[in-house]
């Protein structure tokens, strides 16, 4: 029975430490001074909308590890995973919260996930704070894959498009699968009869190293070590320019292949829909601090994610670009809705 | 370098006061998250990953490791004693553990269970240690069309899991397929059965519909049979010692398992899970009397506990020689080397030798503390089931209403949690098997992905299903494993019949 107890209360304990960040109270905008200068009274909530060990994740631990360290705020940074629904969950909770004191992160399946028509919040329906990293796709092949570069692999699916299977980790119509079609409709792919399967859990590299598929869709930092094994190539990135670092060096942009396309896994800040300036100011200037600390740069070097600060009016602009491009592509593959 | 130079480091690493401490304090968490229903190894080493962060990479990663072989080591004591499986691993274990434990051997069974889960532990260890960089080939060999092979065999237990019935088994089998199908599709994205419900896109958890189905089934079962007497000894723990012939019995399921789930563990996506299905059936056809299966059988209970163990270690292979996770828990310790600086693949062996041989090293003296530190403790924690049955009933709702709360923080799971209640009551009153369900709905959605996956690349070609050797070897496996006891229960019949006009 002691023994029982003693589980009970331990499981409570961890219940607990897991809803700890929960527990805060909605109080609206009242740390708003007369000035419109505003400051959180408040521990600080990111909400990562998936689980633990994702992009999402890292990213929001990572800036609210450095937020709290650094002593950039004076308040604790807690983050609380919201999973489900691609980020929708966590989306519907931010905009029900409508607390300022809480935030989070996303990325590109923010402009996909609505355009497929599996959530009805977009990303007009909050306030984006401040972009801080950017990510890039590449397209990888098997190293005894008859492609050197970009322009033959496409020049074959020109040909003959049901020739190629691409495997991407995202389902279509989300992230993998588009920054694929974006580089092959410059090229001149005829986009509609692209192959593309979708395998979780590491399905798209063991794809493409056992023949499945041809080409694996995915982020650069996840082709890294099969390259230096030599067991893969990457035929191109999505990047304007060429990365910088051991290995990344040597990978080929699509833009200087001659093809006049990129695509950017951006990462970055929301907050809900109804923001004071003083509220969005407040943010921005955190953010950028933490974008410009050290310990945020080391981090950057471990994950091999890049510097991309944008602020609030900069962001906005250019998701609503993103937007429409993005959406035009989804309209011609028929899958917006 | 050489192997031997690389083991002998990672011995270094493993047998330092460090290395022991850590793997200690590693399978220690990692049972007792483990034991809890609800909680897995997935939540067990995303709590522990902000703790190893600035401690040496290969010390922490012991550690991590520790706690993902010690959960699932730990996970069957709830299947055992509860009916209640919090993570898909054990399911096949409740099968025979929970009514040993009914049966008033807990004590029993728990023992099994812990030496078994030690064996399968230690013998695919070895085969880590003697095998790994061979192996990487293995796991990648495995295409779509492989994989639905294998899913098919998986589903022919379907078959084995009815007491009774056929009909029935095939009836919950399907409920199971259709279930596996809410949510976004992976092939087309297109949303299916959420009905605008954005809690349903990603589908139903597998802790909602085991909790539900085993758990709270069991909850209203035993609420409305509380006068009954037969139940009675329920309350007893019963011996632990395992007689000769215990351990007869178990050698079989012991020997074969150990090699069987390493191998399933070794293929990315198949894991512990299927691994323990498919060694509870193997041995079941194998067996000589398959009818004591379910009822409480030595063999049913060691078999899914030494393959789910084995597979455990099987899943490091992709893992460490490849950087490709293949299950959701090792997708999170890949996130857990990355933080660390490590980065796993084909290059790990030759860069890091100590972070390679250092957790194949650690998981010897891993499995002797879970060992050690399991069997004293069984008299205690088997103690669960002398509580009152009132107050039991309640702590056991309890513990499946949080685990499955903490899964996404969302009372919506709660109530697919009481539907799933109801649903597996409903389905126990009217005697139809709720293990084929489960099994359809873990088999159901990877089976699918595969089908797609397959006929996708092949431009509809149905051919590309049978096109290699290891498919049609799966094939031919899976409708032996159909014809075999269909002819053996003939001969029995004509065997019965003969006896019978022989005594008239």
């Amino acid at each position: 029975m002691k023994r029982l107890l003693m589980f009970g209360s331990l499981f409570f304990v961890l219940i607990l430490a897991a809803c700890g960040g929960d527990s805060s109270e909605t109080s609206g905008d009242s740390g708003e001074g007369g000035d419109g200068e505003w400051t959180p009274d408040q521990n600080i909530e990111i909400v990562a909308p998936a689980g633990a060990g994702g992009g999402w994740d890292t990213t929001a631990r990572s800036v609210g590890k450095v937020l709290e360290e650094e002593g950039i705020t004076e308040q604790n940074v807690g983050v609380v995973n919201k999973e489900g629904g691609g980020g929708a969950v966590g989306w519907s909770y931010i905009n029900s919260t409508n607390d300022p004191h809480n935030i989070f992160v996303s990325s590109p399946p923010l402009i996909f996930v609505p355009l497929n028509g599996q959530s009805d919040l977009s990303h007009d329906d909050f306030t984006p704070l401040a972009n801080m990293i950017a990510d890039y796709a590449a397209f990888a092949v098997a190293d005894d894959a008859k492609w050197e570069n970009l322009n033959e692999l496409f020049e074959d699916m020109k040909e003959d498009p049901s020739s190629v299977t691409v495997v991407g980790t995202s389902s279509p119509g989300s992230m993998d699968h588009m920054q694929f079609v974006k580089i092959a409709k410059e090229a001149g792919v005829d986009i509609q009869k692209i192959k593309y399967v979708s395998a979780q859990d590491g399905g798209g590299m063991t794809q493409i190293l056992n023949g499945s598929a041809d080409v694996f869709s995915t982020g650069v930092a996840e082709t890294v070590e099969q390259v230096k094994a030599g067991k893969i190539r990457v035929l191109g990135i999505t990047a304007e320019e060429r990365l910088e670092g051991e290995v990344l060096e040597d990978f080929p942009t699509a833009t200087e292949q001659g093809i006049d396309a990129t695509f950017v896994n951006w990462r970055g800040f929301f907050g809900p829909g109804d923001m004071t300036e003083g509220q969005v100011a407040y943010y921005e200037e955190k953010l950028k601090e933490v974008s410009e600390s050290e310990a945020f740069a080391d981090i950057r070097n471990n994950y091999g994610w890049d510097e991309s600060y944008m602020d609030s009016e900069e962001y906005s602009k250019f998701l609503d670009e993103q937007r429409e491009e993005l959406g035009s592509l989804m309209e011609e593959l028929g899958l917006n809705q | 370098m050489g192997a031997m130079e690389g083991l002998m480091q990672g011995i270094q690493v493993a047998f330092s006061w460090q290395g022991i401490l850590f793997v200690l304090i590693g399978v220690v968490a990692g049972t007792l998250i483990g034991m809890m229903p609800g909680l897995g190894p997935i939540s067990a080493i995303a709590i522990m990953i902000p703790i190893t962060y600035g401690m040496d990479p290969s010390t922490a990663l012991v550690m991590m490791a520790g706690v993902y072989y010690g959960a699932v080591f730990g996970g069957s004591t709830s299947s055992i004693l509860l009916n209640a499986p919090g993570i898909s691993g054990t399911v096949a274990t409740s099968f025979d553990g929970y009514p040993m434990a009914q049966r008033g051997e807990a004590g029993k069974a728990l023992a099994i269970a812990a030496i078994s889960s030690f064996v399968g532990g230690t013998v695919s260890v070895v085969l880590l240690m003697l095998f790994a960089p061979a192996l990487s080939a293995v796991a990648v060999s495995f295409g779509p069309p492989q994989y639905f092979a294998l899913m098919f065999l998986g589903l022919t237990a379907i078959a084995s899991l009815s007491d009774g019935s056929t009909i029935k088994a095939l009836i919950t089998a399907t409920l199971g397929f259709m279930v596996a199908t809410i949510g976004i599709d992976g092939q087309t994205g297109t949303t299916r059965f959420t009905f605008g419900n954005p809690n349903l896109l990603e589908g139903i958890d597998f802790l909602v519909i085991a909790l539900g189905l085993f758990a709270l089934a069991e909850i209203c079962f035993l609420v409305i049979k509380r006068k009954d007497t037969s139940l009675q000894n329920q309350g007893d723990i019963g011996s632990l010692k395992l007689s000769k012939k215990d351990f007869k019995e178990m050698r079989g399921p012991m020997g074969r398992q150990s090699f069987l789930g390493f191998i399933l563990g070794v293929l990315p996506g198949a894991g512990a899970t299927i691994a323990s299905f498919i060694g509870y059936i193997t041995e079941k056809k194998i067996s000589k009397n398959p009818k004591e299966f379910g009822k409480g059988s030595v063999k049913g209970l060691s078999a899914p506990e030494t393959a789910n163990n084995a597979a455990t270690s099987g899943a490091f292979v992709p893992l460490l020689s490849l950087g490709i996770p293949g299950s959701g828990t090792t997708a999170v310790m890949l996130g857990a080397f990355l933080v660390l600086g490590i980065q796993p693949g084909p290059l790990l062996m030759a860069d890091r030798p100590e972070v390679f041989w250092g957790i194949i090293a650690s998981m010897y003296i891993g499995n002797i503390f879970l060992l050690v530190l399991n069997l004293p403790l069984i008299p205690y924690i088997a103690k669960i089931l002398k509580i009152a049955r009132p107050m039991l009933i309640s702590l056991v709702a309890i513990f499946s209403l949080i685990g499955v709360y903490a899964i996404s923080f969302s009372t919506f799971d709660l109530y697919l949690l009481l539907i799933f209640g109801v649903l597996g009551y409903l389905m126990r009153l009217f005697s139809f098997p709720a293990a084929p369900f489960i099994l359809a709905f873990i088999l159901g959605g990877m089976m699918e992905q595969s089908l797609r996956q397959s006929l996708t690349s092949a431009g509809g070609d149905m051919m590309i299903l049978i096109s290699d050797p290891v498919s049609i070897g799966l094939y031919i496996v899976s409708i032996l494993s159909f014809i075999v006891p269909i002819i053996r229960n003939r001969k029995e019949k004509q065997s019965d019949q003969e006896e019978k006009s022989d005594a008239s």
